[in-house]
């Protein structure tokens, strides 16, 4: 995994860094499935969204693949395979999915066709607002984790900018806020990191959980289905479980290990893809960093 | 005439609010409650329903003076989230809009329109336009309630998004009488809106076919 030094993450050092390893990943994969790379059937990779000079390095290694191997190939929508793990792993039939991670913060649910996207951020992701706050109080990546211990630790709460528009949510007035909250000479004296960690957790947690709520009552979904890298933080999950009792919805989170980024959903969309209309021509296999996943017809679903 | 204030009973239970029916000083009102929500912490929950009970019953006060028929405000509790105002008698829209004759359908509608067009000149987006939150009273007049997700804003893309809103309610709740009806809105509109301001309200009118194109809000028949 790549762990800035300090800062985010940088296109071009990521760029390197996957290439320098994706051969030792392919391998230390093959080696865990007990397989060699003749016996593998049919590549996938996530050519959506994301950042393109680091999307183009999974392109290229899986069409080289593709080609070098004669097997299939498909191009997935990485938000989309978010959605068919947790379908695939929790049973679960047709939720409304919230999907929190450091790139993306977005209601989704399957309508006509398509993961139509019912709500997300203006400006920045839950997770980049996390991360960020972390990273501006010296805590190193990822954040996340240790957020949520300080946050665990206080009761207090300091008033934060609330943004929720119809169903879409604006964190960058929230980022701004807290940012001035520990740059205040205060800080410290009047209240604690733990205290900010808190109010940000509180107030973000809550702007998501209203415009799932609202989601849920407009789709009149039955079951919720939590995914994401921020999925794993604990106050999140008793809170989006709290909605759905109330809506008499089955409430699901993702296991840690596949609500993160992972190769196995990338695999697993592919797959699904695969069974109901085939691989993708070469031709198709472009990138595209811009791409919505609600522009993405779901023939497996229809 | 009595001089105290009576909750009678329940007749609405919103997601956000509920509506009670009573009476205030002697006359029929309604109250509106935010219901408060139980997975935020009380002090977010506080605020929120305090501010958006003062942001609704201002906007109340504040649209009738651009001669847009709301319910007049009686009295704002924003401690206990609560707005008390005038019990408008009359049908929702709604139900009763395939029962009404073309002509009094274009009647209607160019109101409705022209009500629209007065709150969006004057920089008030209502949030929820739909049929269900209009109000016609047996004396004809139309009443536009439930200002809880009112902004202000002076955006052309706020003010479309708006109006695309209407538009969609039209063609899932009154597909057989939309052109007639979102025709006549949009006739009404344009006479509310005034010769002064054409090119910013032609400007408004267009964007709503643009947000039509964007994918999360293309209307079922035509999705894949």
């Amino acid at each position: 995994m790549f762990i800035p030094e300090k800062g985010g993450i940088h296109p071009i050092l990521v760029k390197e860094q996957h290439l320098n390893n994706f051969m030792g990943i392919i391998n230390k994969a093959l080696e865990d499935a007990s397989i060699s790379i003749k016996e593998i059937d049919l590549i996938a990779f996530s050519k959506s969204p994301g950042l393109a000079p680091i999307l183009k390095i999974g392109a290229h290694v899986a069409r080289m693949l593709s080609q070098l191997l004669g097997i299939p190939i498909v191009a997935v929508n990485h938000c989309i395979a978010h959605i068919e793990i947790g379908r695939f792993l929790c049973k679960i039939e047709d939720p409304l999915t919230l999907y929190v991670s450091g790139g993306n913060t977005i209601v989704s649910a399957y309508e006509s066709g398509r993961y139509q996207i019912f709500g997300e951020t203006l400006d920045i992701p839950i997770g980049n607002l996390i991360d960020s706050f972390a990273r501006d109080v010296g805590i190193p990546h990822p954040g996340g984790p240790k957020v949520e211990a300080l946050a665990r630790e206080s009761d207090n709460y300091l008033p934060l900018p609330y943004v929720v528009k119809g169903m879409d949510l604006s964190f960058s007035g929230l980022y701004s806020a807290t940012k001035r909250l520990i740059e205040s000479k205060d800080y410290e004296n009047k209240y604690t990191l733990n205290d900010v960690a808190n109010s940000l957790q509180e107030t973000a947690f809550a702007m998501l959980t209203e415009v799932t709520e609202r989601a849920l009552a407009h789709t009149g979904k039955s079951e919720v289905l939590l995914t994401g890298g921020v999925a794993a933080n604990k106050r999140l999950q008793e809170m989006i479980k709290y909605i759905s009792r109330e809506h008499g919805a089955r409430y699901e989170v993702v296991p840690l290990k596949y609500a993160g980024d992972n190769g196995a959903m990338i695999a697993w969309t592919g797959i699904l893809r695969y069974k109901s209309i085939g691989g993708n021509n070469i031709s198709e296999t472009q990138i595209n960093p811009k791409e919505r996943m609600d522009q993405i017809t779901i023939p497996w679903r229809s | 005439m009595s001089n105290e204030i009576i909750v009678e009973k329940l007749i609405h239970k919103g997601a956000e609010a509920s509506l009670y029916y009573g009476s205030w000083f002697g006359k029929e009102a309604i109250f509106k409650k935010r219901i408060p929500k139980g997975y935020r912490i009380e002090q977010i929950d506080k605020l929120l329903c305090y501010n958006r009970t003062l942001n609704e019953a201002k906007a109340l006060i504040r649209v009738k003076n651009y001669g847009v028929l709301v319910p007049p405000v009686y009295e704002i509790d924003a401690e206990n989230s609560t707005i008390v105002m005038k019990y408008i008698k009359g049908e929702k829209l709604k139900d009763i809009l395939h029962s009404l004759t073309p002509s009094q359908k274009v009647q209607h509608l160019k109101e409705i329109g022209k009500a629209i067009a007065y709150l969006h000149k004057n920089g008030h987006i209502h949030g929820d336009i739909t049929t269900s939150n209009i109000i016609l009273t047996p004396t004809q007049e139309l009443f536009i309630v439930d200002f809880g997700l009112h902004d202000y804003s002076d955006s052309i893309e706020d003010k479309s998004t708006d109006l695309h809103l209407f538009k969609r309610v039209l063609i899932s709740s009154h597909g057989s009488d939309f052109t007639i009806c979102f025709d006549a809105f949009l006739e009404g509109y344009r006479e509310g809106y005034g010769i002064e301001k054409k090119y910013e309200c032609e400007a408004i009118l267009k964007n709503i076919s643009i947000i039509e194109t964007r994918g999360r809000y293309i209307k079922k028949e035509d999705r894949l």
